[in-house]
């Protein structure tokens, strides 16, 4: 999947899903239009993202949001991840993935009639390119999630159609690997410009980063054909200033909210709010180092889950634009275990487990940024219910950027925050912390059967719940906003405007 | 001391102060907590994959030897390429200078505008009604944040009365020059903030120069009119003025984060702000060696004017010449 950088491209929380502005004119709980308007072929959406200098045409090295929209636009994908499917993905220029009983190898099959605005077709090759270009290129490392898992160099092309790809270690979530952000690349592409052949709903006609991307209609798109004729992406870094570039009808669709800038939005008749469902949220999660002493006591990291009022930092911090976390993630994702009880708040429990432990009165310093929305006022709220129950608690707040910016000294930290964007549980975990969970999710990736995989999973997930170092009240949704003539934007985890209307 | 020697003698400090100043930007830069390895790692990558953006961007080598080769390539204007999109910096920082400059120009004619006619009328009749109006008036604005002056404008002039664009979004290929609807919000918001203090300097140094026995000396032989206000009190007192025009005029060069950030004006404030939360160094170093520079030159073209006015002018209560 595409990770989003902790880059203070702060606004990166831009790419938070927004999900649901479903096609047609009433996206999202407003009111409904008493007749929806005629929606007309054609017409121009522009629509306003974080951005900023750094906006690059190479989507594996482009650490914004914006770059991966525009590049989804631009190149067609693979394949994407769709949790209602039963294979989990839904089948883009590659038609068909076949795994092998052992789970070894991975066939792709390639759609015929597919072509490049150069005129050439896209063949088996260009796929497996694809497949490889994140490490060719040197991407960034969330680019790479795939060469994590498979042997892309005894990867082969069998015939113009077909790919086989061998697994580096038996793994059943090989299609959602696949699927979570990989586009279709020309073989040997190197570069990326505006006359980089690609394969795409729409072709970049101007392109200036931290500006603007003017994109219009490929009419030679193998799939659904867009309605609108041009998309013009533009870059504006400060989210009241998105705010008001829509409010004054300058953009018609603005992305990256922050729960206040929305709570500004709400009620007013020209513009509708979207808060991206599940599983499109961040995981928000409040990390204890297990190597510092009082931490090391499964009994303080529980009464620290137990202190936390979860209801009160949604509605005070997300004015309910939030959903409430159990301490485990991919909240939405097939594998969640929804049988876990929802961790209580209870702060008389989590007194008693301090003084069980001989930590009543423990100091305990907690480091934030704001690396996402909210996230410096959920952390400020969890500090006071800490203090609640009797902890000595501070709060450390950091400046954008700074806190991935010296990872080593991120994870030396006792108590901080951290997040992932929306994501499988299983294929990102990182292991090295529970011998015994790590075993389970190796069983939930590989096991013969999915009853066996989905039972370790679940049992991973209760493990964690039970003993785990995260502190996960709440997981926070994209928030975007439209002018009410635009329908028809997926809210996946990056919004996709290539089936977008504009009534006018 | 001779004029031309004062000249070069000024000259020679502010290249000599340039100098330091790559050695800070430099030094800064590196004890900055952190680097671009962190930042375009993200949060789940591995050690062997973050081991391997350090690589990329050549952060494994000794720092003198990276400062020397930026600084070499300084002298030849290439300001090397960013860590985070792989652009070049040179480009770059010069489309941000231009765009701030887009916005600093008409902020600073209205400036010198506004704070030339109403402190020279404040001066000339320091006591009165105009000078205590203006007098609170310019107090309340130096005391008002940017961001208030930004946005009462925004809420005024986009929202009340919608007759301005509220965001600078310029087309692509396009320059903010060519597109002055987008200039006037962020000039006026940035000459609001910034005439009160040039006013307040030029409307005390007046009324000092209107108290001067020069000045009485030239009322008494019937100096009247536009020949008093220009040929005696204003060219006398617009030295502290002129510097203090300068000193501002740089601080806006790249202290306009505000303003540039409420307006989407793509600066080199908000650039610098930007990149640096990026950890992208090279770029952080290129617009701090180019703000410091246009700094540098600016306070030098204040001094050099500023002393050639002292020069021109006669004698005043200091006595200086």
């Amino acid at each position: 999947m595409r990770r989003l950088t902790a880059a203070g491209i702060a606004p990166v929380a831009v790419s938070l899903v927004l999900v649901g502005c479903s096609a047609g004119p009433e996206p999202g709980p407003g009111p409904e239009q008493a007749a929806a308007p005629v929606t007309t072929t054609g017409g121009a959406l522009r629509a306003a993202f974080a951005g900023g200098s750094t906006e690059t045409l190479n989507y594996l090295k482009g650490p914004t949001a914006l770059d991966y929209v525009r590049a989804r636009l631009v190149h067609a994908p693979l394949c994407e991840l769709d949790p209602s499917a039963p294979e989990g993905v839904a089948y883009g220029v590659v038609e068909q993935i076949d795994v092998s009983e052992d789970l070894a190898q991975y066939t792709l099959h390639i759609r015929d009639g597919v072509t490049f605005t150069d005129g050439t077709a896209l063949s088996a090759q260009d796929v497996l390119y694809s497949l490889r270009a994140p490490v060719l290129l040197e991407g960034l490392p969330f680019t790479r999630l795939v060469a994590r898992s498979f042997d892309l160099d005894a990867a082969t092309v069998t015939d113009p159609s077909t790919v086989v790809l061998p697994t580096l270690a038996p793994v059943a979530d090989g299609r959602e690997l696949i699927c979570q952000s990989m586009l279709a690349i020309k073989d040997g592409t190197t570069e990326f410009t505006p006359q980089t052949p690609s394969s795409g709903p729409f072709t970049i006609a101007a392109f200036e980063p931290g500006q603007s991307t003017l994109l219009e209609r490929n009419d030679d798109f193998y799939g659904p054909a867009p309605t609108l004729d041009e998309i013009a992406l533009v870059s504006i870094a400060d989210g009241t200033a998105r705010v008001n570039a829509l409010r004054q009808g300058q953009v018609d669709y603005v992305s990256g909210l922050s729960p206040a800038q929305a709570q500004t939005l709400e009620g007013e008749s020209e513009v509708t709010v979207v808060t991206s469902d599940l599983p499109y949220a961040s995981y928000q999660f409040f990390s204890m180092n297990l190597d510092v002493e009082p931490f090391a006591d499964p009994r303080v990291r529980e009464a620290f889950k137990l202190a936390v009022n979860r209801e009160q930092i949604i509605e005070n911090v997300y004015f309910g634009h939030a959903f409430e976390g159990n301490d485990v993630p991919a909240l939405g994702f097939r594998s969640y275990d929804t049988t876990l009880e929802q961790r209580a708040y209870d702060p008389d429990r989590a007194r008693e487990l301090l003084a069980d432990a001989g930590q009543e009165g423990m100091s305990v310093e907690l480091t934030a940024g704001p690396e996402l929305p909210g996230m410096v006022e959920t952390a400020t709220l969890l500090v006071e219910d800490l203090k609640a129950v009797g902890v000595d608690a501070t709060l450390r707040e950091l400046a954008p950027g700074q806190l991935f910016a010296d990872y080593p000294a991120y994870l030396a930290l006792p108590f901080k925050v951290g997040y992932s964007p929306p994501a499988l549980f299983e294929p990102n975990y990182t292991p090295g912390t529970f011998p015994e969970v790590d075993v389970l999710v190796q069983t939930a990736r590989s096991a013969p059967t999915a009853q066996e995989r989905l039972e370790a999973s679940h049992a991973a997930q209760r493990l964690l719940w039970e003993q785990g170092n995260q502190i996960a009240p709440v997981f926070v949704p994209a928030i975007s906003a439209a002018s009410t003539a635009v329908g028809g934007v997926r809210e996946l985890q990056f919004p996709d405007l290539s089936q977008a209307t504009v009534t006018r | 001391m001779r004029v031309d020697v004062w000249i070069t003698a000024r000259v020679v400090t502010a290249a000599a102060t340039l100098a330091v100043l790559t050695v800070i930007v430099f030094w800064a830069t590196e004890v900055l907590p952190g680097d671009a390895v962190g930042v375009l790692s993200g949060p789940t990558a591995t050690d062997a994959e973050r081991e391997a953006v350090r690589l990329a961007l050549g952060l494994d080598r000794p720092a003198l030897e990276r400062y020397l080769e930026w600084i070499g390539g300084a002298l030849r204007g290439d300001l090397g390429t960013s860590l985070v999109s792989g652009r070049e910096v040179a480009p770059l920082v010069g489309a941000r200078l231009s765009t701030s400059l887009a916005v600093l120009v008409p902020a600073v004619l209205l400036i010198v505008t506004l704070a030339g006619t109403l402190g020279t009328a404040a001066g000339l009749r320091h006591g009165g009604r105009l000078d205590r109006w203006l007098s609170g008036t310019t107090l309340g604005l130096i005391g008002t944040p940017d961001f208030l002056i930004a946005t009462a404008l925004l809420v005024l002039l986009t929202a009340w009365w919608p007759v301005l664009p509220a965001v600078a979004l310029i087309p692509p290929g396009q320059s903010l020059w060519s597109h002055p609807e987008l200039v006037v919000l962020p000039a006026v918001a940035l000459a609001l903030g910034g005439f009160g203090s040039t006013m307040r300097l030029l409307r005390a140094s007046v009324a000092q120069t209107v108290t001067t026995p020069f000045a009485e000396f030239a009322r008494l032989n019937g100096v009247r009119g536009h020949r008093y206000v220009w040929g005696v009190v204003v060219s006398n007192a617009l030295a502290p003025a002129v510097m203090a025009l300068a000193v501002m005029t740089a601080g806006l060069l790249g202290g306009a984060i505000v303003v540039e950030t409420l307006f989407n004006v793509p600066g080199m404030g908000s650039e610098l702000t930007q990149a640096v939360a990026g950890r992208d160094v090279p770029l952080v170093q290129g617009l701090s060696l180019v703000l410091g520079t246009m700094t540098l030159l600016l306070l030098l073209v204040g001094d050099v004017a500023a002393k050639l006015l002292h020069r021109h002018a006669p004698a005043t209560s200091g006595g200086h010449r």
